[in-house]
C-alpha cells in the first residue's frame, strides 16, 4: 500500500471520531487504530539503543500519530525519523527555551537524518509552552515536538 | 544576518598572496619594493599569513617562499570549465577569500532568495561546520570548500539525497584519478579507510512548503603536517594520493559541479533510488565490523550495506538486522 495513502489515512482518522478502522485491498490490509487511553506502564523502560532505532516497518506509527495532546493549542511535529537537537551545535545555547515567544518561520531545532540537517521552523507564532524531547534524543515521524500556545 | 561577517584578507595579504602564489623564493626587498613598504612591515605581513595557515619559508640569502605554489579559486575559470549540461544550471559562483562557513552563508542567501544553483566557495573557513558543529578544519587555499544552494517542493522529497550527493562526488574523484575513493555511510569520502572529504547537507523552509538545501562539500587537496594532526582521524588530501597528478582546484571544483548540478536537477523526480546501485558499488564497508556511535548509546555490529530509503542496515549482535538513520560509523579493527 502506498505510504501516502497510510497518511492521509492516519490524518482522517485523526480529524474524525473513529476509533480504529480496517481496510482491505487486494491481499493488502491495514488496520489503524487510535488510542483513547495511555498506554499501560510497562515494567522496564525500553533500552536507549532500542529506542534509537528507525522503525523498521515502512508505516508510519499510528500510536504517535493518534496521540492526543488536547491541552496545548498547537503541537509541532517532527516530519521525519532522525535525531532531535534543541541547538545549533553542541554545548551552544538552544534555539527556543519553554516560555519564549517565537515568530513564525523562527528555527525551532534540527533534526538530523543521514547527514541531512533540518531546521524545523514554528509554523505559527505564539508561546513555546512544552519540549516534548529531550535534546539528542531519536524522533518518530510526527512525534510531538513543541507545543505552542 | 549571520555567519558571513568573517573579515576578508587586507589588500596587503592579498597583494602579497598574489606576488608568492608561484610558489619560488621573493626577497623581501623586492617585495618591500613591490609593495611599497619597509623590509620590517612585508615581515609582519609574511606572519599574518602564517595566521592563515599558510607555511611562508624564509630562505637564507633568496628570501620568502610559499611551501607549495598556490592557486587562488576563480569563479570565471570554474563556469568556462563547466560541462554543456551543468553551465545552465549554475547560478551565480561567489568566491569569498574568508568566511566562517559557506553552508552559513548561502542558508542565509536563501532566505533573502538567492536563486537555486548560487555556487558559494571560500579560500578558508573560519567556522567551517561538520556534523552538529564539528570543526572542519581550513587553512587558506589548501582545500576546497563548495556549497551549492537548491530548492526543492517538500522536505519528503529529500530522504537519501545526502547519499545520493556522495555518489556523484565519488564519480567526480574517480574520474579525476582518485581510483580508489569510496563511500563511509552516509557520505564521508574515504580513500584507502582515511578521509578525504566530507558532506553536510542543511535544509530549511516550511516544512510542508518549499524548502531551500544546503549542499555543502570539504575536499582535503593539500593539508599540511600540522592540519592533519590536528584533525582526530586518518585523513588523507589529494595532493597525497596524486602527487602532481593533482588536478587545479578551479578545474577540480567544475568537475564537481558538473556531476553535482544535474544530479540535483533530477533528484526531485528520480529519487535516491536512481544512485542507491552506484552508492553501494562505492561503499567500502560491506559486511565489516562497526561500531554505531549514536547520541548517548552506541551499538555494535557488521555493517548490511544501505536500504532502499538510504538508512544503514546493521546485523546487530543479537541477530536481529535493524535500520539507522543517524549515527557515526566507527568501523572495529579487522580481527586477523
Amino acid at each position: 500500500m502506498d505510504i501516502r495513502k497510510v497518511k492521509k489515512l492516519i490524518e482522517m482518522i485523526e480529524e474524525s471520531k473513529i476509533a480504529e478502522i480496517e481496510i482491505r485491498e487486494g491481499e493488502e490490509s491495514i488496520r489503524i487504530t487510535r488510542y483513547t487511553a495511555p498506554p499501560p506502564v510497562v515494567a522496564a523502560p525500553p533500552s536507549p539503543a532500542a529506542a534509537a532505532y528507525a522503525p523498521t516497518a515502512s508505516l508510519p506509527p499510528e500510536t504517535v500519530a493518534a496521540e492526543a495532546e488536547p491541552e496545548f493549542a498547537h503541537v509541532v511535529r517532527s516530519p521525519m525519523v532522525g535525531t532531535f537537537y534543541r541547538a545549533p551545535t553542541p554545548g551552544a545555547k538552544a534555539f527556543v527555551e519553554v516560555g519564549q515567544t517565537v515568530a513564525l518561520g523562527d528555527t525551532l531545532c534540527i533534526i538530523e537524518a543521514m547527514k541531512i540537517l533540518n531546521q524545523i521552523e514554528a509554523d505559527r507564532a505564539g508561546v513555546v509552552a512544552k519540549v516534548f524531547v529531550e535534546n539528542g534524543q531519536p524522533v518518530e515521524y510526527n512525534q510531538p515536538l513543541f507545543a505552542i500556545d | 544576518m549571520r555567519h558571513d561577517a568573517a573579515p576578508d584578507l587586507t589588500a596587503l595579504q592579498r597583494a602579497l598572496i598574489g606576488l608568492l602564489a608561484d610558489g619560488r623564493a621573493h626577497s623581501g626587498s623586492r617585495l618591500a619594493a613591490a609593495l611599497g613598504l619597509s623590509r620590517s612591515a612585508i615581515w609582519k605581513a609574511i606572519h599574518q599569513l602564517e595566521a592563515l595557515g599558510l607555511t611562508v619559508h624564509a630562505v637564507p640569502g633568496a628570501g620568502y617562499r610559499l611551501d607549495a605554489p598556490l592557486e587562488l579559486l576563480d569563479a570565471e575559470v570554474i563556469r568556462r570549465a563547466l560541462t554543456p549540461a551543468a553551465r545552465p544550471l549554475a547560478g551565480e559562483i561567489r568566491v569569498h577569500e574568508c568566511i566562517e562557513s559557506t553552508n552559513a552563508a548561502l542558508l542565509a542567501a536563501a532566505r533573502e532568495g538567492a536563486p537555486r544553483g548560487t555556487v558559494c566557495l571560500a579560500e578558508m573557513q573560519t567556522k567551517g561546520r561538520g556534523r552538529l558543529g564539528r570543526i572542519w578544519h581550513s587553512p587558506f587555499a589548501g582545500n576546497i570548500y563548495l556549497s551549492v544552494l537548491w530548492s526543492f517542493s517538500d522536505s519528503s522529497v529529500l530522504g537519501g539525497l545526502s547519499l545520493a550527493v556522495g555518489a556523484v562526488l565519488i564519480r567526480a574523484l574517480r574520474a579525476a584519478g582518485v581510483a580508489e575513493a569510496g563511500l563511509k555511510w552516509p557520505n564521508d569520502i574515504l580513500w584507502n579507510e582515511r578521509k578525504l572529504g566530507g558532506v553536510l547537507v542543511e535544509v530549511t523552509g516550511e516544512t510542508h512548503g518549499r524548502v531551500a538545501a544546503v549542499i555543502g562539500i570539504g575536499l582535503n587537496c593539500h593539508l599540511t603536517a600540522r592540519e592533519a594532526e590536528a584533525i582526530d582521524q586518518a585523513v588523507v588530501d589529494l595532493h597525497g594520493i596524486l602527487g602532481e597528478r593533482v588536478p587545479s582546484r578551479n578545474q577540480l571544483v567544475a568537475a564537481l559541479l558538473a556531476e553535482l548540478l544535474p544530479m540535483l536537477a533530477c533528484f526531485e523526480e528520480r529519487g535516491f533510488g536512481a544512485h542507491i546501485g552506484e552508492w553501494r558499488r562505492y561503499h567500502v564497508f560491506d559486511g565489516r565490523r562497526a561500531r554505531l556511535e549514536l547520541d548517548t548509546t552506541a551499538i555494535e555490529g557488521c555493517i548490511a550495506g544501505v536500504s532502499a530509503s538510504g538508512t544503514l542496515l546493521l546485523d546487530c549482535d543479537d541477530g536481529v538486522r535493524r535500520e539507522f538513520a543517524s549515527g557515526d560509523v566507527r568501523l572495529r579493527p579487522v580481527s586477523a
